[in-house]
C-alpha cells in the first residue's frame, strides 16, 4: 500500500515536472498603483505565451544590499530591477549579463531608442541592461511668484545673469528676518557642470573629466550662492519642507520659486496643487558659451543576473516588457518617459502628454542628453565631486584645486579597473 | 570500583559524548557555515579586489595601505573617536545615576524601571526616525520649546557643528541596557558595608565614593567595554538621521557608515573587508587600553 502510494506520488511529480512551464522570477521594485500596472502586464505576458511563467516578487531596490547578497549566490532571480548607478559596477564585476549578443539577435540597436539613450548602461562596449523608463530633469518656475515680484510670469530666465537677478528678486523674508521663499535652489550640481559647457566624463573613452573648464566655472558659480545667501538659514528653512509626494510639497506651497524639476512632478502638481497655482517648465538657463539644451536623464534598469539559469527566456520577457506598447503603458503609469522611440507615439503614452510634458519630450529628443557616469566606481566619483563642491563653498580650496584633486584621485583609482 | 563498572562508565561516557555532539551539531554547523566561514572569508577578501568579470585579484596589503591614505578613513575614525570619547563616559554616568535612583525603595519602583528601560526596546530605525523629528530645527519639539522661551534653537542635524552633539544626545536615549546592568551590580553590594560605614559616620557622598563606586568597578569595566563595541559599530541611527555621507560636510561620517558606503554603494568589498578588520584591531586595542587603565587603578 505504502509502496504504491509512493510510486503514485513520484509519477505525479514526474508528470508535473515534465509538463510544467519554466518559471522566470522577476524582482519588481514598484508597489501601489504602479506595481499593479506592472502586475497586470506580467499577467498579460503569462497568458500570451506557453513557454514560461513569470512570477513577480516585490523587491524594492533600496541601497542594493539585498541585490548584492543575492547576486553572489547560485539561486538568483532571472530579471531584477536596479538603479542606473548600479548597472556598470555590477556588470563590470561579472554579476549581471552583457546583452550585446541577444540585442543584436533581436535586432534592437541605437535606432530603437530615443536620442543618446542607447549609450545608457554601456561600459567598454558592453551593454548591461535595459532602462525601464526615464526620468528627465528640467527647469521649473512658479508663475505666481514671478507675477508677485513684477517679473513676466510667462518668461523664464534666459541666461545665468538673469537667473541670478531673478533669484535675488524672488527671495522673500518674514518680518523677523527668517526665510519665507527661496528664489532658486541648485541641488543636482552636475547639471550645472553641463550647463556651463563642461562634462563629468567622456562616454566614448570612459575617461573622467572632473576638471573640465566648464565644471570649474560651474563650481565657482554654485559657490557664489553659498556666499550670497546664508546657508544655515536656508538649511533650517528646508528642514521644514514637507514630502514632495504630498500637499506639503515646497514648490506647490510657494516655498521655492525656481527649481530643478522632473516630469513626474506634473502628476504631483495635478494631485496636490491649489487651483490657482500655475507653473512653467523650460530648458535650463545657460551662460554664454554654455549648453542651452542640457538634459539630465536618470532612472532604473532591468538586468539579468549572470547566474540566472533562464537567460534566454528572461531576455525574451524583458524584450516584451520594453517593447513600445508596454513601455508606453508603464511610463504613463509612472509619469516617466519611455526610452523607446516608437513608444512616444503610442496612444497609451500620448494621452498623458500636455504642453508641460511636451517640454520634457522635446528636451529628451532634441537636447544634449547626459546620464550618470557609467563607470565601475561612478558613485565614488560623484561622492568626491560633492565633497569638492563643499571644499570650494567652505573656502578650503579654489574650484580648480578641488576639481584637479578629484581628477587625479579618480583617474588613479580607475586605473585599477 | 571494579573493572566492569569502569568499562560501563567509559562506554556510557562515550555514548553520551556522541549524543551530545549530535544534539549540538545543528548549532556547530550553523556556526561554521554562517559565522566562522564568513569571518574568515572576509579576511581573505580583505587582501583582494574584484576585477573585471568578478575575478578576485590578490593585491596583498594594498587595501590596508590604501586606507591610510584616504581622507575619509581618517575623518571617520576621528568622528567615531569623538562620539565615543564624549558619549561613552557621559552615558555611563547617566546610566549609573539612573540606576542609583531606581534602586531606592519606593512605590511603583518596577514601573519606573520599565519606563527607563523602554527606549532600549525601540528598534534602531524607529529611534532614528523619532529623533530626526525631535531634532528638526523648524518642526521639532525641542526647538519649538526653545522658541517659546525666546531662544533660537540650533540647527541640530543640518548644522555641521551640531551634528555630533545631536548624535551624542540621541545615544543617551539607549542607556537602558547599561542601567539594568548597573542596577544588578548595585544589588550585589552587601548592605553590611553601608551599615558599617553609616556607624562610622560616613555621609551619603562618602558612601558613594568609598563603597558604591569601588564595588561597581567590574560592572563599570564591563559596561565601558560594551559601550566601546556598540559605539564603534554605530550605524543604523546615523544613516537614518543623516545620509550615506554622514550629513553635511560629512560631520557624522562614522566608521560603520564608511564601511557600508564602500561595500554597498561603491561595491569595493575587498576594501570594506579590510576596513572591518581594521575596526576589529582598533576595538581590541581600545578595550586593552581600557582594561589596563582599570587594572592600574586597582593597584
Amino acid at each position: 500500500m505504502i509502496k504504491k502510494s509512493i510510486a503514485l506520488i513520484l509519477m505525479i511529480l514526474l508528470c508535473t515536472m515534465a509538463f510544467s512551464k519554466k518559471e522566470i522570477v522577476f524582482w519588481n521594485a514598484w508597489g501601489g498603483d504602479e506595481g499593479k500596472v506592472l502586475e497586470d502586464m506580467i499577467e498579460e505576458y503569462n497568458n500570451l505565451q506557453d513557454e514560461v511563467v513569470v512570477r513577480s516578487v516585490f523587491a524594492p531596490i533600496g541601497m542594493g544590499e539585498k541585490i548584492m547578497a543575492t547576486l553572489s549566490g547560485n539561486t538568483v532571480p532571472d530579471v531584477i530591477t536596479v538603479w542606473d548607478w548600479m548597472v556598470v559596477p555590477l556588470g563590470f564585476r561579472g554579476q549581471i549579463l552583457p546583452l550585446n549578443e541577444m540585442l543584436a539577435k533581436a535586432g534592437i540597436d541605437e535606432e530603437y531608442y530615443i536620442n543618446g539613450v542607447w549609450d545608457y548602461g554601456f561600459y567598454k562596449g558592453r551593454k548591461y541592461g535595459l532602462p525601464t523608463t526615464l526620468n528627465v530633469t528640467a527647469f521649473m518656475w512658479n508663475k505666481g511668484a514671478f507675477e508677485e515680484v513684477g517679473l513676466d510670469p510667462e518668461t523664464p530666465p534666459k541666461n545665468i545673469e538673469e537667473l541670478d537677478a531673478y533669484t535675488e528678486k524672488l527671495m522673500k523674508y518674514r518680518k523677523n528676518g527668517k526665510l519665507k521663499r527661496l528664489g532658486f535652489d541648485p541641488v543636482i550640481s552636475h547639471i550645472y557642470c553641463y550647463v556651463f559647457g563642461g562634462k563629468l566624463w567622456d562616454p566614448e573613452t570612459g575617461e573622467i573629466t572632473a576638471n573640465d573648464p566648464g565644471n570649474i566655472r560651474a563650481y565657482e558659480w554654485l559657490s557664489s550662492y553659498y556666499e550670497k545667501y546664508d546657508v544655515k538659514q536656508k538649511r533650517i528653512f528646508q528642514a521644514g519642507w514637507g514630502d514632495v509626494f504630498s500637499p506639503l510639497n515646497p514648490f506647490l506651497r510657494g516655498e521655492v520659486a525656481m527649481k530643478e524639476g522632473s516630469q513626474w512632478e506634473i502628476l504631483v502638481a495635478q494631485k496636490f496643487a491649489k487651483p490657482d497655482f500655475d507653473y512653467g517648465i523650460s530648458y535650463f538657463p545657460a551662460p554664454e558659451g554654455g549648453r542651452e539644451d542640457v538634459c539630465n536623464v536618470s532612472g532604473s534598469f532591468w538586468v539579468i543576473p549572470s547566474a540566472s539559469k533562464n537567460q534566454e527566456e528572461a531576455f525574451e520577457f524583458m524584450k516584451w516588457l520594453t517593447a513600445p506598447k508596454q513601455s508606453a503603458h508603464f511610463a504613463a503609469a509612472l509619469y516617466n518617459i519611455p526610452p523607446v522611440k516608437d513608444a512616444l507615439n503610442d496612444p497609451a503614452f500620448t494621452q498623458i502628454i500636455d504642453d508641460k510634458m511636451q517640454v520634457y519630450i522635446d528636451l529628451l529628443t532634441n537636447g544634449y542628453v547626459y546620464t550618470f557616469p557609467m563607470l565601475p566606481i561612478g558613485q565614488t566619483y560623484l561622492s568626491e565631486m560633492t565633497q569638492a563642491l563643499a571644499d570650494v563653498q567652505l573656502g578650503n580650496k579654489t574650484a580648480k584645486e578641488a576639481l584637479d584633486y578629484v581628477q587625479d584621485r579618480i583617474t588613479e583609482e580607475l586605473s585599477n579597473y | 570500583m571494579n573493572e566492569y563498572t569502569l568499562k560501563v562508565r567509559k562506554r556510557t561516557f562515550k555514548r553520551e559524548s556522541v549524543l551530545g555532539v549530535i544534539f549540538i551539531s545543528p548549532w556547530i554547523a550553523g556556526f561554521l557555515i554562517f559565522t566562522l566561514f564568513p569571518v574568515l572569508y572576509s579576511l581573505y577578501l580583505s587582501f583582494t579586489m574584484t576585477g573585471e568579470g568578478g575575478h578576485l585579484k590578490w593585491i596583498g596589503l594594498d587595501n590596508y595601505l590604501r586606507a591610510f591614505g584616504e581622507r575619509d578613513f581618517w575623518l571617520s575614525i576621528k568622528n567615531t573617536l569623538i562620539l565615543s570619547g564624549i558619549g561613552i563616559p557621559i552615558a555611563q554616568i547617566m546610566a549609573l545615576m539612573a540606576a542609583i535612583l531606581l534602586n531606592v525603595r519606593m512605590k511603583y519602583q518596577g514601573l519606573f524601571r520599565t519606563i527607563f528601560f523602554l527606549p532600549s526596546v525601540v528598534p534602531a530605525v524607529a529611534t532614528g526616525l523619532l529623533w530626526k523629528w525631535i531634532l528638526n530645527p523648524r518642526l521639532g519639539p525641542i526647538n519649538g520649546f526653545l522658541e517659546e522661551l525666546g531662544f533660537s534653537g540650533p540647527g541640530w542635524l543640518i548644522d555641521p557643528a551640531w551634528i555630533k552633539p545631536s548624535l551624542i544626545l540621541m545615544s543617551f536615549w539607549g542607556i537602558g541596557g547599561t542601567m539594568v546592568i548597573y542596577l544588578a551590580g548595585l544589588q550585589n553590594i552587601p548592605d553590611e558595608l553601608y551599615e558599617a560605614a553609616e556607624l562610622d559616620g560616613a555621609n551619603s557622598r562618602q558612601r558613594l565614593k568609598s563603597i558604591t563606586l569601588p564595588m561597581l568597578r567590574p560592572v563599570t569595566l564591563f559596561n565601558t567595554i560594551m559601550g566601546i563595541i556598540t559605539s564603534f559599530q554605530s550605524f543604523t541611527q546615523v544613516i537614518i538621521m543623516l545620509d550615506m555621507d554622514g550629513g553635511i560636510e560629512k560631520s557624522g561620517l562614522v566608521y560603520g557608515l564608511y564601511i557600508y558606503t564602500n561595500a554597498f554603494r561603491d561595491f569595493k568589498m575587498g576594501y570594506a573587508s579590510a576596513l572591518s578588520w581594521v575596526l576589529l584591531i582598533i576595538t581590541a586595542v581600545s578595550i586593552a587600553i581600557t582594561m589596563k587603565v582599570f587594572k592600574d587603578r586597582d593597584k
